[in-house]
């Protein structure tokens, strides 16, 4: 069962297509990471899925609740981190989280009780009275998450959360956004620092000029466009050695000299990869490192998209 | 203890929009540099007028002069300053970027439009708090009665409240920031103009307070405070509908208003043949009427035909109920049909009056057909072009496009057989009494002479031809909502 499910949507602004005939769904517990070069359609998308933009043709299902004919009941199971949100002049943390939890009908007792909570879960604790003009750009990105988690909606949209974030910050709202996983809800994170979404995202989906690219879970996807594995070799022998060592064994394309080692794809099983570093260890090369590239999002990036701008 | 919890409950079921606009206005700029300015400005001038009763004695004259300028100050804020407030505040949501947010909080659009209106109301009570004192001082100066003072209280609010509710219609209307500029400006003139009206009718009443015991004087307040809130139900209706959601129902909340509009007039009409014997009021408050509703029928009669997904799911799953609902539904075919219905309610107004015995049977009998031959009028010169529109793409721009076109199709029809009748030497169409000006045919009927057959024929003839232009929608539009009842039942048995 998938918490957020897009349905062929697509959605024109005048002549340009934004968003073309994309489909994807995202279950409960899966992070889904959203890439696509500027003006892919991503944010039209996300926009799409929390009923602020109306789309031309398809349907979101939100929790099953239809955007189109229920906006409302969509609305009140989706938690959308805008990229760009609006303060309240003249507000106070609190104030703004409070306004928003009277907006969610929260009342009395449990109002209080989700506000101490979502307060602690993001750490603002120290800043309640602080007035939002006056926040730096992280804690701002952090109420802004603790508004979207106010109503504790089951499926959370998040555009570029971690854009202007410095490299704590980032690390911090990683680890938010994974326990929010845990506890079951349905995530969908956009984002251009590609290594971010690689640590935390269990699946992604690719679009470009409006058009679904690739999708699925993140192993899967890299295995179907790239086939071959990138192995790393530093040896005692120096690059060279290591490279003419490597061209004459099965499997081995792409050798090419990258720091003080070589870096080149092998196409096979585990089983032949095995057998690969047998060899190479009985051909008279002394071995330093032998290490697996890990599965590179930003090479996946670059294979699935063509690099033309909207 | 009790009351702790009273209070508790009483602050959660506060409208959340009117939480946090009261807070940001207590501690924003705007709000406290004008109070204080006001105050400031008010004080002085008391303080001043007290010592120059004191070296003069106090007199009647010296309590009008202070009564008069307090008023000054007082409308100032609540008709100028808090509407403009109320104006700023919703226009931040889109230059803020907040605007998103609000609809992702859920809030209903109602509760968006009502929070607003209320914190510029508290905003306005504070003004009136704050200047109880100076009015109770001005009474006390002999400068006015209380009947005068409850009035100008009563009737200053109503209007602030309507001003507010403009105020915010005008700035929900466009996001973007050029336009609404030019509406601030407009405002801003709409807002000088009834702190003029407002300054002069305090005038009236504080100098002329005998005027106030005339029997005519209770129905004109009664008028003016129930006017004012229709118009301003109508500005909230409008900003309800631009704050709702596309596929939502846009139009119902304006219907069912524009309705109540026919209904107050006819329900007043009848007070002043009852109660005074007036029988023109009959057919003039339809007419008056008319103005607003010629703008609302517009707007219906362009709307795209096909119901929103949302409103379709939430059509009654009985029949004969949805049938009833369809001219409240959104749609053009329907907005046709509820123009029907509104010309029925008007002429059965003047229709009851007459009825009533001892009115004026010949006055109401041209009234009668008057009324009918505007409706006409009214009828061809909106739901021709409509009705040829409604076969072209429901897009908004032709939406926008075909409104614009009827609203200069009228001038052009009135003014063009004049320049034809230059060119063909028709001097009766130069005086402009031809039968594309709908006041021609009025005047006829006011003043006894009745038209020619032709005439008679060309209006019939464009009326039949507006009705058979707009019949295919109209049924596409009622078989539309029996469609979604049945869907609705078919739903509904299946679960
Ligand atoms: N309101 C709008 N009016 C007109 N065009 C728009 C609007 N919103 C988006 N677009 C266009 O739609 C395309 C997709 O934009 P979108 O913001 O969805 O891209 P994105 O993938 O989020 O890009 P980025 O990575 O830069 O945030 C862009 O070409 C953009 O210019
Ligand atoms: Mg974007």
């Amino acid at each position: 069962m998938s918490l957020l499910d897009v349905r062929a949507i697509s959605k024109r602004f005048g002549a340009l297509k934004a968003v073309d005939g994309v489909s994807f769904q995202v279950g409960p517990g899966q992070i889904c990471g959203f890439i696509g070069p500027n003006g892919a359609g991503k944010t039209t998308t996300m926009r799409i899925c929390s009923t602020l933009e109306l789309p031309d043709e398809g349907d979101v299902l939100v929790d099953g609740q239809s955007v189109l004919s229920e906006p409302r009941d969509a609305r009140r199971r989706i938690g959308f981190m805008p990229d760009s949100y609006g303060a309240y002049t003249s507000t106070t943390i609190f104030e703004y989280l409070d306004f928003f939890a009277r907006a969610y009908g929260l009342r009395g007792e449990r109002r209080r009780e989700v506000l101490a909570r979502v307060i602690e879960f993001t750490g603002l604790g120290e800043l309640t009275d602080k007035e939002i003009a006056s926040l730096s750009k992280g804690m701002k990105q952090r109420l802004c998450l603790a508004k979207t988690l106010l109503h504790d909606p089951p499926v959370m949209i998040l555009d570029e959360p971690a854009a202007g974030l410095d490299p704590r910050a980032r690390v911090e709202l990683r680890e938010l956004v994974k326990a929010l996983a845990q506890m079951g809800k349905a995530i969908l994170i956009s984002s251009h620092i590609l290594t971010e979404l690689a640590e935390m995202c269990s699946s992604v989906v690719v679009i470009e000029r409006g058009q679904l690219k690739g999708g699925g879970v993140l192993a899967d996807v890299v295995r179907s466009v790239q086939p071959t594995t990138t192995l790393f070799l530093r040896a005692l022998e120096g690059p060279a050695a290591c490279e003419r060592t490597l061209l004459e064994l099965r499997g081995v394309s792409k050798v090419r000299l990258e720091r003080d080692g070589v870096c080149f794809e092998f196409e096979g099983d585990a089983s032949q990869q095995a057998a690969l570093f047998a060899q190479l260890a009985s051909s008279g090369l002394r071995p330093l490192e032998l290490a697996q590239q890990g599965q590179n999002l930003e090479d996946l990036f670059l294979s699935l998209t063509e690099g033309k701008l909207q | 203890m009790n009351a702790l919890a009273a209070a508790r409950s009483f602050d959660d079921r506060l409208n959340p929009i009117l939480v946090k606009e009261v807070r940001q206005a207590l501690r924003g700029r705007y709000f406290r540099t004008l109070f204080w300015l006001t105050l400031g400005v008010a004080t002085l001038i008391g303080l001043s007028i007290v010592a120059e009763a004191g070296s003069r004695g106090a007199n009647m004259g010296v309590g009008r002069t202070f009564f008069m300028l307090m008023n000054g100050c007082l409308f100032a804020a609540v008709l100028g300053f808090t509407p403009f407030s109320a104006f700023l505040a919703t226009s931040a949501e889109w230059d803020e970027n907040t605007h998103d947010l609000l609809v992702l909080s859920n809030l209903r659009p109602r509760q968006i439009v009502y929070g607003k209106l209320l914190s510029a109301l508290v905003q306005a009570l504070l003004y009136y708090a704050t200047f109880g004192p100076f009015l109770v001082f001005a009474f006390l100066m002999n400068g006015v009665d209380l009947l005068s003072i409850g009035v100008l209280l009563l009737t200053s609010f109503v209007a602030c409240a309507t001003l507010n509710l403009l105020g915010i219609a005008m700035a929900s209307l466009s996001p973007a920031k050029a336009p609404r500029v030019l509406l601030m400006a407009l405002f801003g003139v709409a807002l000088m103009m009834s702190w003029g009206f407002s300054i002069s009718f305090a005038t009236f009443v504080t100098y002329q307070p005998h005027e106030l015991r005339d029997p005519m004087a209770l129905p004109a307040i009664v008028a003016f405070v129930v006017g004012c809130l229709l118009v301003g139900g109508l500005f909230a209706s409008l900003a309800i509908a631009r704050l709702s959601h596309d596929e939502e129902n846009r139009s119902s909340g304006l219907r069912a208003l524009s309705v109540a509009l026919v209904l107050v007039a006819t329900v007043f009409g009848l007070w002043m043949e009852l109660e005074f014997g007036h029988s023109e009021f009959a057919w003039g408050l339809q007419l008056a009427v008319l103005v607003p509703l010629v703008m609302l029928w517009l707007h219906f009669l362009c709307e795209p035909e096909t119901l929103g997904r949302h409103v379709a799911r939430h059509v009654s799953p009985r029949p004969a109920l949805a049938l009833l609902s369809a001219p409240f539904l959104p749609g053009g075919g329907r907005g046709a049909v509820l123009m029907a219905l509104h010309m029925a309610l008007g002429l059965s107004a003047v229709l009851a009056v007459r009825l009533v015995p001892g009115s004026d049977k010949t006055e109401l009998n041209r009234a009668l057909i008057g009324l009918a031959l505007v409706y006409a009028y009214v009828w061809i010169y909106l739901a021709i072009p409509a009705g040829i529109a409604s076969w072209f793409s429901p897009k908004l721009s032709r939406r926008v496009l075909t409104r614009l076109v009827i609203i200069g199709l009228v001038p052009v029809a009135v003014l063009l057989p004049p320049l034809l009748g230059l060119v063909l030497g028709i001097p009766s169409w130069l005086d402009f009494m031809h039968p594309l000006n709908p006041m021609y045919p009025l005047k006829g009927v006011i003043s006894g002479s009745s038209f020619s057959r032709v005439e008679k024929l060309w209006l019939l003839t464009a009326a039949l031809a507006a009705i058979v232009l707009n019949t295919p929608r109209i049924a596409r539009g009622l078989q539309e909502v029996l469609a979604a009842s049945r869907a609705r039942r078919s739903r509904a048995s299946s679960v």
